[in-house]
């Protein structure tokens, strides 16, 4: 009499149980509801302070974007969680396999060892998303509040953390499954996180290439999504990342195959996960999903700008720290290269932090060039650079419609009930649920 | 013949833990591999069973070469030692092994039953004793539908009645049909439960057969003739 349920269920139901006695995720849940109240009454509190500043919603814009104002800091605490803690939930279950000769009988199914991981890739991302409850819960009381809330930004934000948590899962696994000892994989993981952040501090130092690839580190993806920015390359790396991270799992949590053989397949995946996100870098899709178009031009811009055909170079004659650079990157640019993805931009600098250039000739200097017919410019705002463009472009520059202005949603409440639930209610559900479950399934 | 090991090797960097191993193993035997702590036999069964990689070696099953992945049909390896899914009941354990390892269900009662396990059906594997820890994991063993069973160490952490009751019940599995190859460094427990043995040592085979055929053997390598007694046997061979 055979087994109704395929392997691969029995397999996630094994995987189930050991994340439910996983001490680890359940120290997870129990960390994410302070977390998530701190960060939420301190959001609520400084948006509640704007809003009554600011009474009247014009002028005040994008500081009383929901999403900017809220959900980004909300939900800050899932990247923290992330970082800190998810990882060991993850070793646990990578590692725990290992430790306790489970592996060699499990190994013996015959499984392929890549479903195996992927087994334990979905409990975890599915113990991530219990784990997501609170920021979730945090949505309901900003509507109990009368707060304004504009799901598609809202469900790029989670999915960005969704994300994210594939990409710490799968390190996590890539590490636990490369090492003998838990706290070694532990060690490689954070160390790799960390060598991420050195990438973005060096990107923001030296530009350039460093640049470009802090453009892709968890965390740069993580701000693009609290923005509302959906982007195609950023996500598709992000899930080639993660499908390496869990390729080299499977190579290295196998049995019986040479030292040597591995890491010939581990080449391979290397190679394959370098052609892969080569590939996606070329891909220019992206996806505006905030209620502010935060990351766009207005829609009359846009139509403008879509007009012009001509090849349009610009260079900047500013450093990487310069704080102006920051401003024509994040405000202009990044929204031009989405208009026009053919746009190229060269920074010219020979200095990190441009202090000591600024009384250099030439310093300062934007210059645009379409075509053939070239201008120069200082200016570092959204309006100075398509005000360039339009004349260059002989263009006239649209009207500014009214309903195109983000007014913003201006509230001033105090984040009633959210202490209670986020201090107490969730970590005693926590705990209430944590001594059930470990009983039930003992 | 079930299947047959020819000149397999395994070396760790300088150190040759296996050196040509080559033996034969028939089907429904009982056939115990016997050595000192440091023979190499744990090494021998994770290679047969594909857990280690051996340098070189070939099995073979019906007169062809048996690969590492159809090795996994062919036989079954219970390590000694481990202590898997600590935090899981027994129960849950052999109903994983049904589902997820193919094996058996309609021997999980019997098996139970022959083991002593009912008792700790609902007990975590992580709080068994040594002696019910090694009772789960020959159940597991027991249960997988694999026609050879490898078996490290199985009466280890058994105390003499446990040892007997346990032999019994292995011995009416090998009677049904079912292979057992079983490491064993007790060469007394060996002597009484085996029908055919392996002596390995220094990671070399130094004779296969009965007890009579290695005493045999024995006398052909030495002028002293020693008993059929398996530990003279295997004192004058290694």
């Amino acid at each position: 009499m055979r087994s109704p349920r395929s392997p691969f269920l029995w397999l996630l139901e094994k995987e189930c149980r050991e994340l439910i006695v996983c001490r680890a995720w359940w120290v997870l849940l129990l960390g994410m509801g302070p977390l998530v109240g701190v960060s939420f009454i301190g959001a609520v509190r400084t948006y509640g302070e704007v809003s009554g500043l600011n009474g009247a919603s014009a002028g005040v814009g994008e500081a009383l974007s929901p999403l900017i104002g809220v959900w980004a800091p909300t939900f800050s605490a899932c990247e923290l969680a992330a970082v800190f803690l998810l990882p060991f939930v993850a070793i646990r279950l990578v590692a725990g396999d290992r430790q306790s000769g489970a592996l060699k009988l499990e190994l013996q199914q015959g499984m392929p060892p890549f479903t195996r991981i992927t087994a334990k890739a979905l409990v975890l991302l599915a113990g991530w998303l219990v784990a997501m409850l609170p920021p979730l819960t945090a949505i309901l009381l900003w509507k109990s509040y009368g707060g304004s809330v504009y799901p598609p930004e809202i469900l790029t934000l989670v999915f960005g953390h969704i994300l994210n948590a594939g990409l710490t899962i799968a390190l996590a696994a890539a590490m636990a499954s490369l090492t003998e000892h838990p706290s070694t994989a532990a060690i490689l993981t954070l160390g790799i996180t960390v060598g991420t952040w050195i990438v973005s501090l060096f990107g923001a130092v030296q530009g350039g290439w460093w640049e470009r690839a802090a453009g892709f580190t968890p965390a740069a993806m993580v701000a693009e999504f609290q923005h509302g920015l959906m982007r195609l390359d950023t996500t598709l790396v992000a899930i080639v990342l993660s499908l390496a991270g869990l390729g080299f799992a499977a190579v290295w949590m196998q049995l019986g195959i040479a030292v040597t053989r591995r890491a010939y397949q581990s080449a391979a995946i290397g190679m394959l996960a370098a052609a892969g996100i080569f590939g996606c870098t070329l891909i220019t899709t992206s996806w505006d999903t905030s209620e502010s178009r935060g990351n766009s031009f207005s829609e009359g811009d846009e139509q403008a700008l879509r007009k012009i055909h001509a090849p349009l170079s610009i260079e900047a004659h500013l450093a990487p720290e310069d704080p102006r650079r920051l401003d024509l990157e994040h405000h202009a640019l990044s929204k031009l290269r989405r208009v026009l993805p053919a746009v190229q931009v060269r920074y010219v600098s020979s200095t990190s932090i441009g202090l000591f250039e600024q009384t250099r000739p030439g310093y300062g200097e934007i210059w645009y060039d379409l075509g053939g017919r070239k201008t120069m410019s200082r200016m570092t705002t959204a309006e100075g650079v398509l005000e360039e463009i339009y004349s260059l472009a002989k263009v006239a520059p649209p009207r500014e419609k009214e309903e195109d202005i983000f007014r913003g949603h201006p509230l001033a409440v105090p984040a009633t009930a959210a202490g209670p639930i986020f201090y107490a209610a969730w970590p005693g559900l926590v705990l209430a649920a944590g001594l059930f479950a470990r009983r039930r399934f003992k | 013949m079930l299947f047959e090991v020819t000149g397999l090797s395994k070396n760790f960097g300088p150190i040759a833990a296996l050196s040509n191993v080559a033996f034969q193993v028939r089907p429904g035997e009982v056939l115990g591999l016997i050595g000192p702590n440091g023979a190499g036999k744990s090494t021998l069964f994770e290679c047969l069973a594909g857990v280690l990689p051996c340098d070189s070696g070939t099995l073979r099953a019906n007169g062809r070469p048996v690969t590492t992945r159809e090795r996994r049909s062919l036989l079954f390896y219970v390590p000694d030692g481990i202590a898997p899914w600590p935090a899981q009941s027994v129960g849950w354990a052999l109903d994983f092994t049904i589902g997820f390892l193919g094996g058996r269900a309609q021997l999980r009662d019997e098996v139970v039953e022959q083991l002593d396990l009912r008792r700790l059906l609902d007990q975590p594997l992580g709080t068994l004793s040594k002696g019910q820890r090694k009772r789960a994991l020959l159940a597991i063993g027991l249960l997988t539908a694999q026609p050879a069973l490898l078996i490290d160490e199985p009466f280890e952490g058994l105390d003499l009645r446990q040892a007997r009751d346990i032999a019994a019940a292995l011995r009416m599995h090998a009677i049904r049909g079912r292979t057992l190859f079983l490491s064993i460094h007790q060469i007394s427990d060996a002597a009484r439960f085996c029908d055919r043995f392996i002596l390995l040592s220094g990671g070399r085979v130094r004779g296969e057969g009965t007890v009579p055929e290695l005493a045999a053997l024995a006398r052909a390598h030495q002028a002293s003739i020693p008993s059929q007694d398996l530990e003279e046997v295997f004192l004058a061979l290694t």
